[in-house]
Order: structure tokens, then C-alpha cells, then sequence
């Protein structure tokens, strides 16, 4: 099982942890300079953790526990009005993506309201693409418990809800968590207190992810999403050109590739691995609700009967 | 006078009117609203659901008008000329644009900073020049309050919604229901009781 981690240091012999990671079998996910730091997030493998923490130690880095990282999450407001953003939505999908998350921020066309509110079907299906979906709901405790009964219909993935009222969990019904302190707030969070309450966001976000983790391992797939995405970036010329945010953007148990259906996802199918084995073996490329772009499903061990 | 004399969110969700305080603060702030609003009080009941928003207003300074910083003449003799002349220069450029706009660009003519020759019947226009209006405040105040109110302070879901406005004051009832005649009522009852504070 391969563990986030996300090294903060100085630019100078960053390389050298870059090589250890790889060199142990993990994978170096993102790499931001800035000025003389260097961020990175990586996946480690778990039980390569001690050596790399002694590296760390080495560079005079610090190595934290990212849980975020390599995953998609989908903040969901209600619309895309006033009431909404720019703040908290955009405050919150922000927060989630420096913890090394990708947020992509969905407004519902009718999403309003605790008796009208309602998920298109296509909305549905889009934010079932998705790793986690927050909900970011308001002020009022009546209408979150309302609302939630019934805006979450055929989601599949674990909704993460937010308002402004202290609630248990077991209150709202269909959430998988909820986090109070939040409601709408017209203002950019930057307070000590709000960020605090960004920061419980974050970790029951991460916790949320850590249960999905848990349980893909217990029937791990045939070829892990950062693997996909290594191949892809060595066989895939077209992939270096596309000014997408994230071309190939890693998910606990997938991957979206930014480039169009139509046109590439033969050449995805037939990606070949040194294990001998072509992608369309070992995962499904299938049509992405998101533009015309693609999504990579790796198939089970449970299916194939191997992981590469 | 001070600002917000008054300022009540009521609702039987305590959480809720705070949250709910801190938006309306936030707002009014954003749209530089908080010397326009004397007197605030708001009910909100999610359960109803009903939401009621009801001030008293102070918005200064009234409409202004070419006469009230500028001379409205005739030109020079003989010729179908209306002769500007301006004291307050702050509004020139506003007083431009609105003359090129009715009497187009060739027609005017500005041989001096204060001066501005306008080629048009002086009979027929100068009366009605000198009574141009060349700012709103007020109507600009109200348009940013109605902004706050309608787009950003009531929920969302609220849909159907009645409301009054006037230069004194401002009501909206919103609901994701039907209106009721009482909270109608309701909705009078706390602007009247925000007209006797403010009469006291």
C-alpha cells in the first residue's frame, strides 16, 4: 500500500529525495518550486516510510502526512449565484487543493431551496466521477436535515456536508460526515478560527478518503492509478501539450486523462506495460462525464487474478 | 446620526440568526451600504420557512441637475447656440457624456475649461437642458440595496417573494412557499415598530 506524503524543504539536494522515492517504487505526484522551497507530494510505500523520514531528516526537510493527496474532490454548492461565491466555495475548494487534493467546484441549476432542491442526472453522474463530494450548505439546521434527505439521491460516493450549525453526523441523514462552523459566510476565511475550521474539514475529508483506501486494499486493482499515470506521461506524446490543469489528474481508484474520448482512447487501450500486459487488460477507458475527456477504471485483482 | 441604530436578526435557530448577522454585516459592508440603512430588523423562520427583511433608509443627497452647479445661457447673438457655463467642475466629465449622447458630438463644442457651447435651438432646449439630470445618488443607493437584499442576503431557495420599496424604507417577505397573509402582517407590524423608535 502506498502512503501520501508531502515533504516540504529547501531547493538545494531536493533531487535526491525525488530519486529515493522513486527508487523504492512510490511516485512523485506534483512538484512545486517556490523561491528556494520546494514542495512535493508523493506516494511512499508504507513500509519504505522510516527511510525516507530519515532522508527528510538528512535535507533538513519535513515530511508530514498528506492524506489528501491523489485524490479528486468535488465541492458542490447549491448554484453558482452571490449566496455562494466567491467565498466559502471558493475558500474551501482552495484550502482542499494546497492539502493536495483536486477540487473541482460543481454548481447545481437547481440545487436551491429545502423542498425544491433536486440533482439532474448528469450532475449526478459527474460528481460520482469524483473520489469525495462536499456538500456546502447554509445557515439553518432544519433546512441542512431537509435538504440532505433528499439531494444526495444516487450519489455513490461519501458525501461530506457543511454548515453552520454543530451537528452530529447521525443527524444528517445520507451524509457520511458533517463539519459545523462553516454556514454561509460572505467573507474570505482567514481568521484564526476559520481556518481551524478548515483545517477539521480537511481532516474529515482525509479521514473519509483513508476508509476508501482501506477498502480498495482489500481488493487492490490490477494496476495502481499512479503507475497509469506514469505510463501514460512516457507513451502518450500529446499528453505534455495539453495546457489542462492536471492533464492526467490521479484518483484513489482511477484516473481522468484530459484528452478526448474519440480520438485517443484506442491509443490508451493499447498502452503496453514492461509486465507484458496492455492497458485495456488491466483497466477500462471509459468516455469521462467531464467534456470529452477520459476516465481509466483499473479492473480488481479479484478480476484479472494479478497486480502489476 | 450613528449608523444602524438598529439591528435585530430574530429566529427561533440561534446559530442561525448569528450566522445569518454576520452575512448581513458582511454585505452591507461589501456594497458600502451601512450609511444607507438607519434602522434594520430581520425574521427568519426555517421551518415556515418564511424570511423578512424590513429598514427604514437615509439616502441622502436627492438627484442632481444641470441648474443646481452650472449657468444655462444663450450664445452668442444670431446664432442657435446654449451657452454652459460650469461652477463645479467634479461633474463635467458625467455632464459630457450625457450631452454627447443627446445632441451627438459634433454639436458641442468646449472653448474653455468652464465653458461649453451647445449647437442647439435655445428655445426649444434650454429649459429642458437646465433640468437635466446628471447624477442619481439615490437611485444608484437603491440599486445597490436592492442588489444586497434580493441577491445576496435572502436564501436562495426563497422564490417567492413580495416586497415595498420606497425612499424611506424597504420590505421584502420571501418564502419557498405561498405567502401567508400573516406574515404579511408580521412583516408591517415590524416596520412600523422600527418608525416608532425612530420617531421617539
Amino acid at each position: 500500500m502506498l502512503e501520501p506524503v508531502m515533504y516540504v524543504g529547501g531547493v538545494y539536494k531536493h533531487n535526491h529525495m525525488v530519486e529515493l522515492v522513486e527508487d523504492l517504487g512510490g511516485y512523485i505526484l506534483q512538484k512545486n518550486v517556490m523561491q528556494t522551497e520546494v514542495v512535493l507530494l508523493m506516494l511512499v510505500p508504507i513500509n519504505d516510510i522510516a527511510i525516507v523520514e530519515e532522508k527528510a531528516k538528512e535535507l533538513l526537510g519535513k515530511l508530514t502526512r498528506a492524506p489528501l493527496t491523489g485524490s479528486e474532490i468535488a465541492t458542490v454548492a447549491p448554484t453558482l449565484a452571490y449566496h455562494h461565491l466567491p467565498h466559502l466555495d471558493c475558500d474551501v475548494a482552495e484550502f482542499l487543493r494546497k492539502q493536495g487534493a483536486k477540487t473541482n467546484m460543481v454548481g447545481l441549476a437547481r440545487g436551491v431551496g429545502k423542498r425544491i432542491c433536486q440533482l439532474t442526472a448528469y450532475e449526478r453522474d459527474l460528481i460520482n466521477e469524483h473520489d469525495v463530494a462536499v456538500f456546502i450548505l447554509g445557515n439553518y439546521e432544519h433546512c441542512i436535515i431537509e435538504k440532505s434527505k433528499r439531494l444526495y439521491e444516487g450519489i455513490e460516493i461519501p458525501v461530506v456536508v457543511t454548515g453552520a450549525p454543530e451537528l452530529r453526523t447521525e443527524d444528517v441523514p445520507n451524509a457520511t460526515a458533517y463539519v459545523g462552523n462553516f454556514g454561509r459566510i460572505l467573507h474570505h476565511m482567514r481568521h484564526s478560527e476559520e481556518l481551524r475550521t478548515l483545517d477539521k474539514l480537511a481532516e474529515v475529508i482525509g479521514k473519509v478518503l483513508d476508509d476508501i483506501r482501506k477498502e480498495i486494499a482489500k481488493d487492490p486493482p490490477s494496476v495502481a492509478p499512479p503507475r497509469i499515470k506514469k505510463e501514460i506521461e512516457e507513451q502518450v506524446q500529446e499528453i505534455i501539450d495539453s495546457l489542462h490543469p492536471l492533464p492526467i489528474t490521479l484518483q484513489l481508484n482511477g484516473a481522468r486523462v484530459k484528452l478526448p474520448y474519440e480520438e485517443f482512447h484506442e491509443h490508451l487501450e493499447n498502452i503496453k506495460f514492461v509486465e507484458g500486459v496492455t492497458m485495456k487488460e488491466v483497466a477500462q477507458v471509459l468516455p469521462s462525464k467531464m467534456r470529452d475527456f477520459i476516465l481509466i477504471k483499473p479492473r480488481p485483482k479479484s478480476e484479472t487474478g494479478f497486480v502489476i | 446620526m450613528e449608523q444602524l441604530e438598529t439591528f435585530i436578526v430574530e429566529s427561533p435557530d440561534a446559530v442561525g440568526a448569528k450566522t445569518t448577522r454576520t452575512l448581513i454585516m458582511d454585505t452591507i459592508a461589501d456594497l458600502s451600504l451601512s450609511r444607507v440603512i438607519g434602522r434594520l430588523h430581520v425574521f427568519v423562520d426555517p421551518v415556515e420557512p418564511v424570511f423578512i427583511f424590513a429598514a427604514l433608509l437615509r439616502l441622502g443627497t436627492p438627484s442632481i441637475r444641470l441648474k443646481d452647479f452650472a449657468k444655462v445661457d444663450m450664445g452668442a447673438l444670431g446664432k442657435d447656440e446654449i451657452r454652459i457655463e460650469i461652477d463645479k467642475e467634479e461633474y463635467t466629465i458625467k455632464l459630457l457624456n450625457k450631452l454627447w449622447e443627446r445632441y451627438g458630438k459634433e454639436n458641442i463644442e468646449q472653448p474653455d475649461k468652464n465653458v461649453l457651447i451647445v449647437k442647439a435651438d435655445p428655445l426649444k432646449e434650454m429649459d429642458a437642458m437646465s433640468e437635466l439630470v446628471i447624477e442619481e445618488p439615490q437611485q444608484e443607493v437603491l440599486d445597490r440595496l436592492i442588489d444586497a437584499i434580493a441577491l445576496r442576503i435572502i436564501p436562495e431557495g426563497f422564490r417567492v417573494r413580495k416586497h415595498e420599496l420606497s425612499m424611506s424604507h424597504v420590505l421584502f417577505v420571501a418564502s419557498e412557499d405561498t405567502l401567508k397573509p400573516e406574515w404579511l402582517a408580521k412583516a408591517k407590524d415590524m416596520l412600523e415598530s422600527l418608525r416608532r423608535e425612530e420617531n421617539a
